[in-house]
């Protein structure tokens, strides 16, 4: 065996034990504890490629010790790529903004089955919506 | 990086000038979604001591924090904190703007049309906010700090979602089968293992053991005095499965850190910094972490255990067989 050969022989089983080991080791990995993981907002920078050469350093170094936000920006790194060539998102037209209330409290209602509660306590009625209930009252 | 507990510091005050810069653009671009110019600083602030002053980042001078500042997704972070007010025209836009794509990365995720719909209706109640706290509402808004994108942080969001979704059903599955399917990223086949030689059957079960804790002490230490960088990549490929052109799209920007990390002294770069990062480049940023990797396990293997060539070759044929299983490798490293 010459010695190009004998070098490709052992990078080549380098690369099957770093391989091995590093799933092996993987495995072990703590993915209980998520309270010191990093957040979604740093994780979707991250893989974006927003963050500056300091801002990632950090980030790097926790993601080479911890499994679960391996794994998770591992996910997001996919999902990006298959949302890759979405567009950006049209102008808008103009038109009356329905009520936000409206929006969630449809929502709700799918999930909980009503939509009132103190949530939107804090929606006040405009003043043409009481005009309209006092209408309605009388 | 997590959370912040700590209390926002004051922004230097050479930085006014920005924020009212951005404040006023915020407005001209959106003046109806009542965000006033201390809720927007305030969300800077706790940003800028986030990312850039940080307990891990140490002190940061005024030109990184006006750097950051001009770095965030100004207009995006101030539709989010118009939401996070409850604004209505905000949420209007919003729900313009990125319904129908939250829809789309639900039904990619989810393995129903129903669960995706159930994704994105946690997902609004979730950006709403449903808990008081010292009365008032906390919007899922407020942690969004414009750094990335907005789409990109909503695409976490559903996300996570999801996986809490699937860990509160009865049928519990782990994160990893739960994942493992999603969208097209199913792993790569890996390495094929290599079968041991006929003198396998020669070396006894004590020099074999002897190999085996040198093997995982050399390969531990090799991996362990790679830089960060160097073992995310790794990570990625071996662990994670990720294919050359998911990592690619990683390094996709010119200004990415991890490109910058790999690329310091390639002559090419200097002269075409914002060249395209092929499935080949990464292969061989691979090929140089392996060859580093092979020299350090090797030298330890020399140097601390005394072994010969012929040993070495043992021990790497060794540790493809012995590690693929977990169990060896646990007993191993704590035994």
């Amino acid at each position: 065996m010459n010695n190009k050969e004998h070098t490709n022989r052992d990078e080549q089983l380098i690369q099957n034990a770093l391989g091995a080991f590093l799933r092996a080791r993987n495995g072990l990995s703590n993915v209980d504890s998520e309270s010191q993981h990093l957040d979604e907002d740093v994780l979707s920078a991250f893989v974006e490629g927003s963050l500056s050469e300091s801002e990632a350093k950090p980030v790097v170094s926790h993601m080479a010790d911890c499994g679960y936000c391996l794994h998770v920006s591992a996910e997001l790194i996919k999902l990006d790529l298959a949302f890759a060539d979405e567009a950006r998102p049209a102008a808008l037209p103009e038109a009356e903004p329905s009520k936000v209330s409206e929006v969630l409290g449809g929502i709700l209602s799918r999930i909980f089955g009503t939509n009132d509660g103190a949530v939107f306590a804090h929606e006040e009625k405009s003043e043409d919506e009481n005009v309209d209930a006092e209408k309605e009252d009388e | 990086m997590t959370p912040e507990k700590e209390q926002p510091q004051t922004l230097p005050d050479s930085c006014e000038g920005i924020l009212n810069e951005l404040y006023a653009a915020c407005v001209e671009q959106a003046p109806n979604f009542g965000v006033d110019s201390e809720t927007l600083c305030e969300s800077l602030r706790k940003s800028v001591q986030k990312f850039v002053v940080g307990p891990s980042n140490g002190e940061a001078t005024e030109a990184e924090i006006e750097k950051f500042l001009k770095s965030v997704k100004i207009g995006e972070l101030f539709l989010a904190l118009g939401c996070s007010i409850g604004n209505e025209r905000a949420w209007w836009e919003f729900d313009h703007q990125h319904r129908a794509y939250l829809e789309r990365v639900a039904r990619h995720l989810a393995s129903s049309d129903l669960n995706a719909q159930e994704v994105v209706d946690r997902v609004y109640v979730e950006l709403y906010g449903t808990r008081i706290v010292d009365g008032r509402r906390v919007s899922k808004f407020a942690n969004y700090s414009g750094k990335g994108s907005i789409r990109g942080w909503l695409r976490t969001v559903i996300w996570h979602s999801l996986v809490d979704m699937h860990r509160a059903s009865p049928d519990e599955v782990s994160l990893d089968e739960m994942t493992e399917n999603v969208g097209e990223g199913h792993a790569h086949s890996s390495f094929s293992e290599t079968e041991l030689g006929g003198e396998d059957s020669m070396i006894d079960e004590i020099a074999k053991n002897r190999y085996r804790e040198a093997t995982v002490k050399s390969i531990e230490s090799a991996f362990s005095g790679l830089e960060d960088h160097e073992k995310l990549l790794l990570l990625y490929y071996h662990a994670e499965n990720l294919k050359l052109r998911e990592i690619a799209r990683l390094v996709e920007k010119p200004e990415s850190p991890l490109r910058k990390w790999f690329q310091r002294k390639s002559a090419r770069r200097k002269k075409d910094p914002g060249s395209r990062i092929h499935e080949s480049t990464i292969m061989r940023w691979l090929e140089k972490t392996y060859k580093k990797v092979l020299q350090t396990f090797s030298a330890s293997l020399v140097g601390d255990f005394e072994m010969d060539e012929k040993e070495v070759e043992i021990c790497l044929e060794l540790a493809t067989a012995d590690l693929a299983n977990p169990d060896i490798y646990r007993n191993l490293v704590t035994g």
